[in-house]
């Protein structure tokens, strides 16, 4: 207990936060000025969460593959037959929500009536209502949605990608599951995985807006002692242990797309990081492909010059407790020719002191900038929360990092055995318009 | 970073074809700044249009390559810099956009919005030149990208789905053309070509430059003033859509896993005319929320889609629905969607529905007061269509619409053209 101001003060934002008797952890950054007020409610629950023990009653539990982003749907429902997406209408506040592999966000955006909208986000997350009729109905409305991302080409081109990558982490799942196992998916199986990952000491709510962080979190508390829960037990995850080596080291599909996409994944064998040595192992690979491969790079620059990617190529890192990984892609002509040069350069590249030194600056900019868009802020806050990693943190490590760590990190994450290729082809002319993944 | 009424909204006016409107505020941390030539769409030279932002882009005197312009906006605190083709109704916008951080945020306090400034105008003033001309290769390279991107439009089938809708609504008239052109004519395109097109692009077009940030309104009027002038073309305001199609319905297939269905209507009015704020509500309580009719009837009750919406052009009059659905829904669909306009047109509206749609438009257009971008994209949108409200304004208009007001409007919706992209084999239906 107890609120205190963490040292953010040297970049003007004062953030208050507190950890209620339920073990909810709440956080409100004042921004005085903006009309919106932003607001998210996020478990430590993802599409990855699907084998667990449940700290009640001690039993292990396989779920259906995407019952995380069903339940983030049903959520909207409640029992009086009138949804959540009402009740916000009616205060005028926008509201979502977004399920990833290792989270599950509920969110709120608005510009009046603050405390009820608090209150509406509260009910929201804390008062399940399924019944077998009304899993069944969002099933039909599920499937469009699967439907929806099967048609898009940089969503099938990343899915296959997780898929070669990984042998046995449930990340090489899609986070909303296959139409077939959404299917299997029952009241009894989400309740379940509501009453153990959408516990208070499990959560965090994260508010930011031109609020009085006080009013906010007393008024939260006052909620929240309401339903005289205590903090749970510890939820034991299970994960399967990775093997070092990929599934397959190339997958193709063949789509309606003008060009081939591609995309290289490089799995991280170093896992199990949280904290801050989780940042600046994460810091460290971001800066890493930046150099090598960001906008300003010679390699990315000699790779556009000669028509191999265009603006919209990336390669950036991402990680969480019991994954990591880079992927580096886009549009190509010639995916064979792209893969050659990267494989020949990516090793050689030489990482220069005053590149390093000026993408700092850069990092900072971003950093800065990141408080501007209340969105953006909330999305970083809460996954490095889940993570155990304070935001604050970034520049002092990002100004301690070297070219020595650098060459480290190359050495350690471009290994030949960890690496795997996404293509979606063009149908050939005149050959079969329908797709087959190779998987 | 408080509000104020005194400083937080645009400041300027048009002046020989220069239009430079700057938003002084201290609420953002970052200064975001645009600059656009408004072009008429034309199949003559919008492939000329799409590709000088392209060739602008990749190399000044001061920095003559990409990596050595990357490395400025590095340097200057990751500075974002955009350079692309942009369009509104039946305008093509050759569109320049920086985004900096404000230097009293950072460590030594430089002056990042000065430095951002100069690196616009240099972009804009002073392009890499041999012998006059653009450098072949660079021309051809990106020749090559913007073909690239013509081709790839059918990679996104929601945005595919609505573009072909547009053609076949205009149906030969300006704001039905693409704004890259099509490959033939970006093959035509050649290096001389491209000056010269800047040349003229540069004496004619009117041209637009807008701040928002914490900045000295007089200063960048200055900056404006001091390397901008003449007397170019006046600014047009965008033709809106006149043409009458009945119920014309086109299917096309190809190989998709979900159906896209979109409704273009003709809604007769724009954002200046006095009955838009009632239009606004009109498609609002059809289909702009998650509590309006299109959304609750056809995802909610019949579960048959994933995403159901309607919006409207405050520039062409025209309105669009749009919802992605399984292949054999097409019928059942299309009749959940028609019913809703209809019940629009009968009045079946609640006093709920209004109340709703109202908080939810004031929501959204605070909200937007946030964002730099969409306030410059607003203030743009205003100028094309030559008026409009905004901000307060706005919201003190849809307060005072009423339901009769909406009905009234509905009645003079009408459909126009229904474009339906479906599988091919099996699931295709006739219409």
């Amino acid at each position: 207990m107890g609120r205190n101001q963490t040292t953010w003060e040297q970049l003007g934002e004062l953030p208050v936060r507190e950890t209620l008797d339920s073990g909810l952890e709440v956080v409100v950054l004042p921004k005085s000025g903006l009309k919106k007020t932003y607001a998210t409610y996020a478990t430590h629950y993802g599409s990855i969460d699907s084998h667990f023990i449940r700290p009640d009653t001690g039993e292990q539990v396989d779920v259906p593959d995407g019952i995380a982003h069903f339940l983030e749907h049903k959520m909207y429902e409640k029992p009086e037959g009138r949804d959540v997406f009402e009740r916000f209408a009616e205060l005028g506040a926008y509201t979502n929500a977004y399920t990833e592999y290792t989270s599950t966000t509920f969110l709120f955006s608005a510009t009046s009536e603050i405390p009820d909208c608090l209150d509406t986000l509260m009910r929201l997350v804390e008062e399940p209502h399924f019944t077998p009729e009304n899993v069944e109905k969002e099933k039909g409305i599920i499937e469009q949605e699967i439907r929806m991302y099967l048609d898009m080409p940089g969503d099938r081109v990343r899915s296959n990608l997780m898929h070669a990558l990984y042998q046995k982490n449930p990340v090489r799942l899609d986070i909303a599951g296959s139409v077939e196992s959404i299917r299997t998916i029952t009241p009894e199986n989400l309740y379940v995985c509501y009453n153990t990952f959408y516990h208070p000491s499990n959560m965090v709510m994260f508010v930011a807006g031109d609020v009085e962080p006080g009013r906010i979190i007393d008024h939260v508390a006052t909620v929240e002692k309401a339903r005289h829960l205590a903090p749970s037990g510890r939820i034991g995850r299970i994960f399967p242990v990775e093997p070092a080596e990929v599934q397959k080291k190339r997958v193709e599909q063949i789509m309606p797309v003008a060009a081939p996409l591609w995309l290289m994944g490089y799995k991280d064998l170093t896992v199990g990081l949280t904290g801050a040595d989780l940042l600046r192992h994460d810091i460290i690979r971001g800066m890493m492909w930046s150099l090598i491969l960001g906008p300003a790079s010679k390699l990315y620059n000699d790779l556009y010059q000669s028509g191999l990617i265009s603006e919209r190529f990336y390669a950036h890192y991402t990680s969480a407790a019991t994954y990591g990984l880079s992927m580096l892609g886009g549009e190509t002509p010639d995916p064979e020719k792209l893969e050659a040069v990267l494989l020949e350069r990516l090793p050689q590249e030489p990482f220069k002191p005053e590149d390093l030194e000026r993408l700092k600056k850069k990092e900072i900019g971003e950093f800065v900038s990141l408080f501007e868009n209340l969105e953006d802020l909330a999305y970083a806050f809460n996954a490095f929360h889940f993570r155990g990693i304070d935001l604050a943190l970034i520049p002092e490590l990002l100004h301690r990092i070297t070219v020595d760590d650098l060459e480290q990190a190359r050495r350690e994450h471009l290994k030949e055995s960890a690496r795997a290729v996404s293509v979606v082809l063009p149908p050939r002319e005149g050959g079969a318009a329908h797709a087959a993944t190779s998987h | 970073m408080t509000w104020s009424d005194e400083t937080d909204r645009f400041l300027g006016s048009w002046k020989d074809g220069i239009g430079c409107y700057v938003y002084p505020t201290k609420r953002f941390k970052t200064v975001t700044i645009y600059a656009a030539w408004i072009r008429d769409l034309s199949p003559s030279d919008r492939a000329l249009g799409a590709l000088l932002p392209a060739v602008l882009k990749r190399g000044t005197q001061r920095w003559p390559n990409r990596v050595l312009m990357e490395q400025q906006l590095e340097g200057l605190y990751g500075a974002s810099f955009r350079a692309d083709v942009g369009k509104l109704g039946d305008k093509q916008l050759l569109s320049f956009h920086v985004s900096v951080v404000n230097g009293q945020f950072l460590p030594g306090r430089p002056d990042t919005v000065g430095q951002a400034l100069d690196f616009l105008t240099e972009v804009l003033e002073r392009p890499h030149l041999v012998g006059g001309s653009f450098p072949q290769d660079i021309v051809e390279q990106e020749k090559t990208l913007v073909k690239r991107q013509i081709s790839a439009l059918i990679n996104d089938k929601g945005q595919y789905a609505f573009s072909r809708l547009i053609e076949l609504v205009a149906e030969g008239q300006r704001f039905g053309l693409k704004k890259l052109g099509t490959a033939e004519e970006v093959d035509r395109v050649t290096a001389p070509g491209l000056v010269d097109f800047l040349g003229q692009v540069r004496d004619e077009s009117p041209f637009v430059f807008v701040v928002v940030g914490d900045v000295d309104p007089h200063a960048i009027q200055n900056h404006v003033a001091n390397r901008w002038s003449g007397a170019k073309k006046p600014l047009t305001t965008i033709e809106p859509y006149h043409g009458k199609h009945h119920n014309q319905t086109v299917v096309e297939a190809q190989d998709v896993r979900q159906g896209k269905l979109n409704l273009a209507y003709r809604t007769g009015l724009t954002g200046k005319d006095a009955d838009y704020p009632a239009l606004v509500m009109y498609s609002g309580v059809l289909g702009a929320f998650s509590h309006s009719k299109l959304f609750i009837n056809v995802r909610e009750k019949a579960s048959l889609a994933y995403y159901a919406y309607s919006r409207i052009d405050p520039a062409l009059a025209l309105m669009i629905i749009g919802a992605g659905i399984e292949f054999q829904d097409y019928e059942a669909a299309r009749g959940i969607i028609e019913e809703q306009v209809d019940a629009m047109r009968q009045g079946h509206i609640s006093d709920e529905e209004m109340s709703f749609t109202l908080k939810g438009y004031i929501n959204d257009i605070l909200s937007e007061e946030d964002n730099p971008g969409q306030i410059i994209g607003r203030q743009l949108e205003h100028l094309l269509i030559g008026g409009g409200l905004s901000g307060p304004a706005l919201i003190e208009a849809l307060k005072a619409v009423s339901t009769d007001d909406v009905v009234r409007v509905a009645q003079q919706v009408e459909l126009d053209t229904v474009y339906f992209l479906t599988a091919e084999g099996d699931g295709q239906h006739g219409a």
